[in-house]
């Protein structure tokens, strides 16, 4: 077990150097440079002393070297559109796209999985057929579409709910108001991310319910939904919980858009503003921290696995 | 050698396959999506011929109009033909959806089978390669190379493409892992065939059907990514139409001319959805008990 | 696990019904923003963004009047020596920073002196203002002089552009001022009606009264900043109550906010003109004809009709009609006319070619034109081309992202014509974007070079009363027969509020920020 632990680790971290070589070098190649050494109005002295204050004008492997060595000091560097430590903004960034994720992980799973036992069990009824056409619609729709909607029925004919932004937390926090703000954006995501959830967990438990065991616990008179709940669930969860690893690089990158279209202060949308604004140091930051998340999370469900399955052993 | 080439598949895998197509074509929902898409791809590659009106030529005095003989789906912003552009942006979005398919079934089934027949370092090396791209969630990848390389329509196929290499090299992996020990590949090694003949005439076939399932739901995947892209404003550029861009540029008339933007939204909706149901039929009828 | 759907819904409906009274908190009004601002107007990170908010809590010497004349803020008189190469301001006395400290002659001269002069800071503007300005000198703690290398007339003008006073007792030991973030993105210290109160990075930024402000206590409370990127967003906060006032990018959308009873339309009038560049470099555009005979081509009350929906009107040149002492519609005009664009094409030796596009010594006319995703570059780039493309001159599109489409078209000058637009202070002198000097690097974007044009406008910095104004006259019709940019329009700026703010000037926006402690809501 520490043997295993140790190994993906050390992997884990090859893969975050491999990513931030990548990286690195890829937008450092990318026209247009930083905003402040790109504006419409400035001349060319001044577009000269921004390069210089940022320190553009050394040679690309210096570069590297004072921000690899930096990183390892913890110190992700500050950012080129404002001159903040970019830590400390990637934290707070990271907070609402964890609140988002978790929302929509929560409401996909909740939603989700007893979803996908129903239609399990009443497989090929009006239910199933009338699921699997909605969900396989859900998935069909541009994510970006189902927001503008979801804001314009809710928000704007309405008046329900907010159209956009976090709940203002300056007077201590309140649940209420939390949901209020994350109800939309976590709905719509998870409305993407659904589909997968019911049409897996169907399947997954189509399997085992076909399996010879739960054929001998029904035939010994066992009750159907007992049969489901004790026996066939508990095996189906391991593909499950599979699934919601999976899940997750997908939630990160569709909090891209919806952060975008609900105007919220996440790290989708730092991604996008420091892509657009060629913030090197913020995307170097944002696209390590995506990449430490999705090698945590795949990590995590397998050790997972051991705990659900005590079948499964790493070693 | 020869024989080698004559050493019959396993029974189990050899069903699996047989009559594919028909059975697809019997499948109602299959048929369906094929026929719809088939009117999609027809109504994109040769409508044009048929419907002359030019999607780029703009008319500042005859803006937003409603339909009308001239112009049967009316005007957009600038004045120019929304069908002609429907069918234009057609060409580009679907053409988009399939090159960036065949970049990313290329590249992963190349990684894949590699890394699934021969073993050993390959295969560590390989997948760690795979589980590198993984970790990345697909749309940081693709934001930061865009920003990178700019959007010329390559460049999105491209690097659409390569956000979706990954799960193909790791379907084609675990299935070519799968084949690997079955009888006939064992009896073709025994005979002397070389490795890279046994993969591309007898092990890689093989895994064909998932990845075909798989291509066909990246298809209706790479579709959505283009729009996400152009929501964005990172997507295929104008004077050049695609579904994307029409439906971000009709966002800002929503307001005074919602067909604008109903338009290019229910042909994305249709074409993801036909390649969503393909995808879901092909994975029934290929391997009734799969997962994914 | 199924029982949380309901209770997610209940907690809703009561949430709902606590809305309604969560708005009369009284003298709060939501404005809206597309980033984190920067708390320094000379930040070269602080953008169209911060702009705004600069001005709300960075009063500068002057401000503009309803006119868009200079008038008394920071400063309460000022006089220029005879021969115009020093400034004489007056400072106001008993205005406090909003942290207590008194404000002085001193924060001037440090404001100009360490900050916008310093060539190595390549603070926003700072090239214009060292183009005129050598340094500040302290008289007395309510008087200091501006010495100037060359007169300049407008500098009055100027100082009530985005130029805050900053205050040099927070600056003391700060080596970098772009790095002295506290100051910057979380707590300014300025002598504005309003003060920073909370910043939520990506979220919003909370202004509250500033009770030490010399021009008594300012009607609102405070003044929140919504960090909304996207434009539709915006419009549908706007609709929904949520804020009280955007600017409206797009006239597509005006018709939608007037079906709303509570909200206005304003409409004003900026010294914004958009224009199409032809790259000087290029030999086959140093021919007036050719210029010319683009601009004939173009239907320009057309594009405003469409592209603007009718909130504009043509541009003749870089002084817009808002500048009623030197604006003159009496130059050479250009009406849309494609036969009169053909035979003066035709003048300059080019010939139509086989497939239609004009050619001269076998050589199409053909031009590379880079746009920007950006506001409405790339509807504007696209009828252009079809305009050029209807007299047989074919225009090669290509969208750029923004900093990229700077980085070709404003850095490299890699262009051979492209549409944007120049915002300048109300005030004729128009030097910066026109000088010879200032072609290649400088903000001369065609690369423009014409000794006599450079000559009026240098005469025009010094001049006074009339003869500065018929000194402008003469440039603007020069300009308009040279055609050094190709004048498309003068849009309006349009404003959208809720009907419950008022105390609003409508000059325009930046105007009415200035003048933040006569705002109220009903």
């Amino acid at each position: 077990m520490v043997g295993f632990l140790g190994r993906r680790i050390g992997q884990g971290m090859v893969v975050l150097l491999l990513i931030s070589l990548v990286t690195f070098f890829l937008i450092n190649l990318a026209p247009g440079g930083p905003s402040a050494a790109a504006r419409f109005e400035s001349t060319a002295e001044e577009r000269a002393a921004i390069q210089k204050q940022l320190g553009l004008d050394r040679p690309l492997l210096t570069r590297y070297g004072s921000w690899a060595t930096g990183v390892l000091r913890g110190d992700f560097g500050a950012t080129l559109s404002g001159g903040q430590p970019v830590a400390p903004i990637l934290r707070q960034r990271l907070g609402t796209t964890l609140q988002l994720g978790l929302a929509a992980l929560v409401l996909s799973v909740v939603i989700g999985i007893p979803l996908g036992i129903i239609t399990a069990m009443r497989r090929n009824s009006v239910l199933d057929h009338s699921v699997n056409a909605l969900s396989t619609l859900g998935m069909s729709v541009p994510d970006f579409w189902t927001g503008i909607m979801a804001i314009l029925l809710f928000a704007v004919t309405l008046k329900v709910l907010p159209a956009s932004g976090l709940a203002d937390m300056s007077a201590g926090f309140s649940l209420s108001e939390w949901l209020r703000h994350m109800i939309l954006p976590a709905g719509v995501l998870a409305f993407v991310m659904l589909p997968n959830l019911v049409r897996f967990t169907r399947a997954s438990l189509l399997e085992v319910l076909g399996a010879d065991y739960l054929r001998t616990a029904r035939a010994k008179g066992v009750r159907e939904g007992r049969v489901i709940v004790k026996h066939a669930l508990r095996n189906a969860f391991v593909p499950i919980v599979a699934m919601i690893g999976l899940i997750l690089p997908a939630l990160l990158s569709g909090s891209v858009i919806i952060e975008s279209v609900f105007g919220l202060p996440g790290m989708g949308r730092l991604a996008v503003d420091a892509a657009l604004g060629r913030d090197y140091n913020t995307i170097m930051a944002v696209t390590l921290a995506a990449g430490f998340i999705v090698i945590l999370t795949n990590l995590v469900v397998d050790l997972a696995y051991t705990v659900i399955d005590p079948r499964i052993r790493h070693d | 050698m020869t024989r080698a080439a004559t050493v019959p598949p396993a029974g189990e895998v050899r069903q699996r396959r047989t009559g594919l197509l028909p059975r697809l074509l019997r499948h109602p929902v299959g048929i369906t999506a094929v026929l719809v898409l088939a009117v999609l791809y027809a109504a994109a590659f040769l409508g044009p011929f048929v419907y002359s009106a030019s999607p780029i030529t703009t008319d500042a005095l005859n803006t937003t109009a409603s339909p009308s003989a001239q112009h049967l789906l009316g005007t957009d912003e600038l004045g120019r033909d929304v069908l002609a552009r429907l069918l234009y942006g057609g060409r580009i979005t679907l053409t988009i959806s399939i090159v960036s398919m065949v970049v990313a079934l290329s590249i992963g089934s190349l990684v894949g089978a590699l890394a699934g027949f021969y073993q050993g370092w390959t295969e560590t090396l390989l997948m760690r390669l795979v589980d590198t791209f993984m970790a990345i969630p697909s749309f940081f990848l693709i934001l930061a190379a865009i920003a990178v390389l700019g959007n010329a329509p390559a460049v999105v196929v491209t690097v659409i493409g390569l956000g979706f290499w990954p799960q193909v090299a790791r379907i084609v992996h675990a299935e070519v892992s799968k084949i690997r020990n079955f009888e006939f590949v064992e009896a073709g090694r025994a005979l002397g065939a070389s490795g890279s003949r046994l993969i591309w005439r007898h092990v890689f076939p093989q895994a064909l059907p998932a990845a075909a399932v798989l291509t066909t739901l990246g298809i209706a995947w790479s579709i959505l990514t283009e729009t996400g892209l152009s929501y964005l404003g990172l997507g295929i550029q104008p004077p050049l139409a695609s579904w994307g861009n029409m439906l971000q540029n009709a966002q800002t008339y929503f307001w005074v001319k919602p067909m604008l933007a109903i338009y290019p939204g229910a042909v994305i909706a249709l074409a993801v959805l036909c390649f969503n149901l393909l995808g879901n039929v092909l994975r029934d009828l290929t391997d009734p008990r799969s997962r994914f | 696990m199924p029982r949380m759907v309901p209770l997610l819904f209940s907690s809703l409906v009561v949430l709902s019904a606590g809305l309604v009274s969560a708005q009369d908190t009284g003298g709060s009004i939501n404005f809206a923003t597309t980033a984190d601002p920067t708390f320094n107007p000379w930040s070269p990170t602080a953008f169209v963004e911060s702009n705004l908010i600069n001005e709300l809590i960075f009063p500068g010497l002057t401000r503009w009047d309803k006119n868009l004349k200079p008038a008394p803020d920071l400063a309460t008189s000022w006089k220029a020596s005879a021969d115009g190469l020093k400034w004489t301001f007056n400072l106001r006395r008993n205005v406090k920073w909003s942290d207590g400290q008194a404000f002085n002659a001193a924060d001037v001269a440090f404001t100009f002196n360490e900050i916008v002069l310093k060539k190595e800071l390549a603070a926003n503007g700072g090239s214009t203002w060292r183009n005129a300005v050598t340094k500040v000198n302290v008289v007395n703690p309510y008087q200091v002089d501006f010495i100037l290398s060359r007169p300049w007339a407008s500098l009055p003008t100027y100082l009530g552009y985005f130029a805050g006073i900053l205050p040099q007792h927070k600056f003391a030991g700060v080596t970098d001022p772009w790095k002295f973030t506290d100051f910057n993105k979380q707590n300014p210290v300025g002598t504005g009606p309003f003060k920073v109160a909370q910043v939520i990075s990506g979220a919003s930024v909370k202004l509250v009264r500033n009770d030490l402000y010399w021009g008594g206590k300012p009607k609102l409370a405070a003044v929140t900043f919504k960090v909304i990127p996207d434009s539709n967003a915006q419009l549908a906060q706007l609709l929904s109550g949520d804020l009280d006032l955007i600017s409206v990018g797009n006239p597509e959308t005006v018709e939608r906010i007037k079906a709303a009873p509570n909200l206005t339309v304003d409409l004003s009038t900026a010294n914004v003109y958009y224009f199409v560049a032809l790259n000087q470099d290029d030999p086959r555009f140093q021919d007036v004809r050719v210029r010319q005979a683009l601009l004939y081509a173009i239907d320009r009350p057309a594009m405003i009709k469409s592209v603007l929906k009718g909130y504009g009107q043509v541009a003749t040149g870089p002084i817009a009609p808002v500048q009623k002492g030197f604006y003159t519609k009496n130059v050479q005009q250009y009406p849309y006319d494609p036969a009169k664009a053909k035979a003066l094409l035709a003048a300059a030796g080019y010939k139509p070619g086989p497939n239609g596009v004009l050619q001269k010594d076998g050589k199409p006319l053909i031009i590379s034109m880079p746009t920007a995703a950006y506001q409405q570059l790339t509807p504007i780039s696209l009828l252009v081309q079809q305009y050029w493309k209807d007299i047989g001159v074919q225009a090669d599109l290509k969208t750029l992202d923004w900093n990229s489409y700077i980085q070709q078209v404003i850095v490299k000058r890699d262009y051979q014509a492209s549409a944007a637009w120049w915002s300048t202070p109300a005030d004729p002198d128009v030097l910066p974007y026109y000088d010879s000097s200032a072609a290649n690097v400088g903000n001369n974007i065609p690369n423009y070079k014409n000794p006599k044009l450079d000559a009026l406008l240098e005469q025009g910095r010094k001049d006074t009363g009339t003869a500065r104004k018929a000194t402008y006259v003469q440039a603007q019709k020069l300009m308009a027969t040279e055609l050094p940019y190709l004048y498309l329009w003068y849009p309006q700026s349009i404003t959208a509020y809720n009907n419950r703010l008022t105390g609003m000037r409508g000059v325009t926006l930046p105007a009415d920020f200035q003048y933040a402690a006569e705002w109220s809501v009903k």
